[in-house]
């Protein structure tokens, strides 16, 4: 008998570890940290606000409209996202709840499609404007281009350029949620310490390159300019006046010397003036930036929580300019209703949709996360004016250009040949001439297609 | 005569149908998350499916002509193989020279066992995640005992020839608790009596474990190569968390690529995946025939 219940529980045990076998998988995706997540740990958000709200709900009438609503701000700034969803579903008086689920970019990539595919997918999306084009190519979301029209939303109060990337072929598939470019960080104690003016970042290519090498210090660990080998660079071509590839034309603009002549200037800066941490990631520089081991680094509005918690003294500029001038790829989030939502649900969304849109809720955005504001007559607000942080991003967000925003070949361009690109030059793995030989052969292949 | 045999009959008959009954809920569970992906995969091979599930059409061997064109196949197809080569040896390895001390029943051995079994029972990712942070050079612990006694930081993970070695060496040290396990039972099973014998007629330590130990848990072992050989050439948890397939691709192998393709950058290929799969599998299942093969006959001559 005994040896029967000890035979039942050992088959239990087996048959238990053969799932949490399966399970690993699923975790695994949950490691991947993802790139909006960036450096900053959670906040602490304060809740008082919610609940003074409470109580002033349940008013409305009608049938209740529950929105499922999936995101990716697994960051910080999913908790001031959630605090607004939170409020809106306390206070809108149509009677919308809205349920969020907040997942990395990765895994909600993997969801998502085979959801749509399946009649199975939530009402509203939150994702970055550059997967509106797949998307759209793979008729996976609604067409929402009489949003203007259903619910009077002022259109013109927009920054045009914000706009368009919402759009594919003229028509409106998203509304802007925010709208980003790269700035470069500098640490403004470092620059001290090194003897350099810490109100002034550097300009140019040659004054970045300069400042690099001066702020390099192996012996303490203290790294001048971090440069992740797991992104691309395309300030610095577009800089010198090069670029990648024209979405337009589908042209292939990578073999020329200008472009050369850039990834010798980034392969002596990696390679013989050590000036990066050895093949870091993006997560890894975000770290070392918040533990002050790093001058300077180009990233997104992201970093400004987690540098401010981390009590970092550091400074926001423009990206550096070459011979052709400055230049920062942009990019943004847009919230878009998947393919098959049903019209109710669709008009609940856009309600949601035009809230975020209203100035009070983009001005939140923008000063609790150190995202630039994009709405006409909040530019003209004297409290965004008078916000230093604020004021030096929207003069570091002019020179926005958009980087493939809006191409269905972009991830593929970046996966398969930008990023091995950068990352062999940067390496030292291939010579400039070399590397971009191999790049400008791939990106043939995946414009021919 | 005939009596008896239909009476037979009618025995195994009921016999089978208890014996169904018992794997039945393995079936059903192999079924599910086996057979029918693996034939579903086989299918999607011969398609441009990609993850929207639109537009499918059928598109022959065209995706397999492209695969052997394909330079980052080949270059993830010889780092399986790299890494396949150099972990099963280290991890069976390992273990089997640990079995020598340890295959004994008392406390001390028991505790080492269960120390070393330790790892195995961890989630890869977990593990993965807690060695890339001890190795990190800027911020490890590593970095740091090697910069105390004056030593130039080594970037194990970031470092193109060492990337590799690095994830094999974890890998080796999460299994071998496990190989451990298996072959310390094995040779507690070994009779007595033939070492005693070996000692009579005058072996040494090292021999007896050659001549003795060694054929007497051939079949474990094999088991042993055969599984962690299978297990190898399917690695994905730990590069994936420890390099991202990184530096230079040079830790990427074939079931990264195949998830790369498939869930990571666009046109999310479906198609295209599936048919890395069916070239994984059919590597795997040519690696496991022979092997078995090979070391099975090497078991008959030794026991022989």
């Amino acid at each position: 008998m005994r040896k029967k219940v000890l035979s039942v529980l050992l088959g239990t045990a087996m048959c238990m570890s053969l799932l949490s076998g399966c399970g690993n998988g699923g975790g695994n995706q949950t490691a991947q940290s993802d790139d909006l997540a960036g450096a900053a740990e959670d906040t602490a958000v304060s809740e008082s606000e919610e609940e003074s709200r409470e109580g002033q709900d349940e008013t409305a009438s009608g049938e209740k409209t529950t929105l499922e609503f999936w995101n990716v701000f697994t960051g910080s700034d999913g908790d001031i996202l959630r605090q607004i969803v939170d409020n809106y579903n306390k206070t809108n008086t149509d009677n919308i709840e809205i349920q969020m689920d907040i997942m990395p970019n990765d895994q909600l990539q993997q969801k998502l499609p085979a959801a749509i595919a399946t009649g199975t997918a939530p009402d509203l999306v939150l994702f970055g404007v550059e997967n509106i084009a797949p998307y759209v190519s793979n008729d996976s979301l609604e067409d929402i281009s009489d949003f203007w029209e259903t619910t009077g939303a002022d259109k013109d109060n927009i920054l045009e350029n914000v706009l368009e990337l919402s759009h594919v072929d003229g028509k409106l598939y998203g509304a802007p949620m925010q709208y980003n470019v790269s700035y470069l960080y500098w640490n403004k104690d470092l620059f001290s310490a090194a003897g350099l003016d810490p109100e002034k970042a550097p300009a140019t290519l040659d004054e970045l390159a300069e400042y690099a090498e001066k702020l390099t210090d192996p012996s303490k660990n203290q790294f001048g300019l971090a440069l992740p080998t797991n992104a691309t660079y395309m300030q610095f071509l577009w800089a010198n006046g090069g670029d990648a590839d024209d979405p337009e034309t589908n042209t292939n603009l990578l073999d020329s010397e200008e472009n050369i002549k850039t990834l010798e200037w980034l392969q002596d800066l990696t390679v013989n003036k050590k000036v990066s941490p050895e093949n870091i990631t993006g997560a890894e520089a975000d770290t070392m930036l918040q533990a002050g081991q790093i001058a300077m680094y180009m990233s997104g509005p992201w970093q400004i929580n987690g540098l401010r918690e981390q009590g970092i003294n550091f400074g926001i500029a423009p990206c550096v300019a070459g011979s052709a001038g400055a230049f920062s790829p942009a990019g943004g989030c847009s919230y878009v209703i998947p393919k098959g939502t049903e019209e109710s649900q669709k008009l609940a969304a856009y309600k949601f949709m035009q809230y975020w849109l209203t100035d009070d809720i983009l001005k939140e955005w923008s000063q609790k996360n150190g995202f630039p504001v994009w709405s006409k007559t909040l530019m003209e607000d004297p409290e965004i004016q008078n916000d230093e942080v604020l004021s030096s991003i929207s003069e570091a967000t002019e020179i926005g250009r958009s980087y493939n925003l809006g191409y269905s070949l972009a991830s593929q361009i970046d996966n398969d040949v930008m990023i091995p690109m950068f990352e062999k030059v940067m390496t030292g793995a291939a010579s400039p001439e070399d590397a971009l030989k191999e790049a400008s052969a791939g990106m043939d292949k995946i414009l021919a297609q | 005569m005939v009596k008896s045999i239909r009476k037979r009959k009618k025995y195994t008959a009921h016999n089978q149908k208890s014996a169904y009954l018992f794997i039945a809920p393995s079936m059903v569970i192999l079924s599910v998350f086996v057979f029918i992906p693996l034939i579903a995969s086989f299918v999607i091979s011969i398609t441009d499916m990609n993850i929207f599930m639109k537009d499918v059409h059928f598109t022959g061997i065209q995706n397999f002509i492209r695969l052997f064109s394909d330079d980052r196949v080949i270059n993830a197809t010889f780092n399986s193989l790299y890494f396949t080569l150099l972990e099963v040896p280290l991890q069976v390895g390992l273990a089997l020279l640990l079995t020598v001390s340890l295959a004994k029943n008392n406390r001390y051995c028991k505790l080492l066992r269960s120390v070393y079994y330790l790892p195995f029972v961890c989630s890869m990712t977990a593990i993965g995640i807690v060695w890339s942070m001890l190795l990190d050079p800027n911020m490890g612990l590593f970095a740091y005992w090697l910069k105390s006694v004056g030593v130039e930081t080594v970037s194990f993970l970031k470092d193109p020839q060492l990337a590799m070695p690095t994830v094999i060496a974890v890998t080796a040290w999460k299994g071998f608790g496990y190989t451990l396990t298996l072959l310390a039972a094995a040779v507690l099973n070994i009779s007595q009596s033939l070492y005693e014998a070996a000692q009579m007629d005058g072996a040494g330590s090292f021999q007896k474990f050659i001549h003795i130990t060694v054929p007497g848990i051939w079949p474990t072992i094999s088991f042993c190569i055969v599984t962690t050989t299978i297990g190898a050439m399917q690695m994905f948890d730990q590069a994936y968390v420890m390099t991202q397939g990184g530096p230079l691709n040079k830790t990427e192998t074939v079931v990264q690529y195949i998830y790369d393709r498939g869930f990571q950058t666009a046109p999310y290929d479906l198609g295209y995946a599936s048919a890395i799969s069916v070239y994984l599998f059919v590597i795997v299942a040519v690696m496991t025939f022979v092997l078995r093969k090979v070391i099975l006959n090497r078991g008959e001559d030794a026991d022989a």
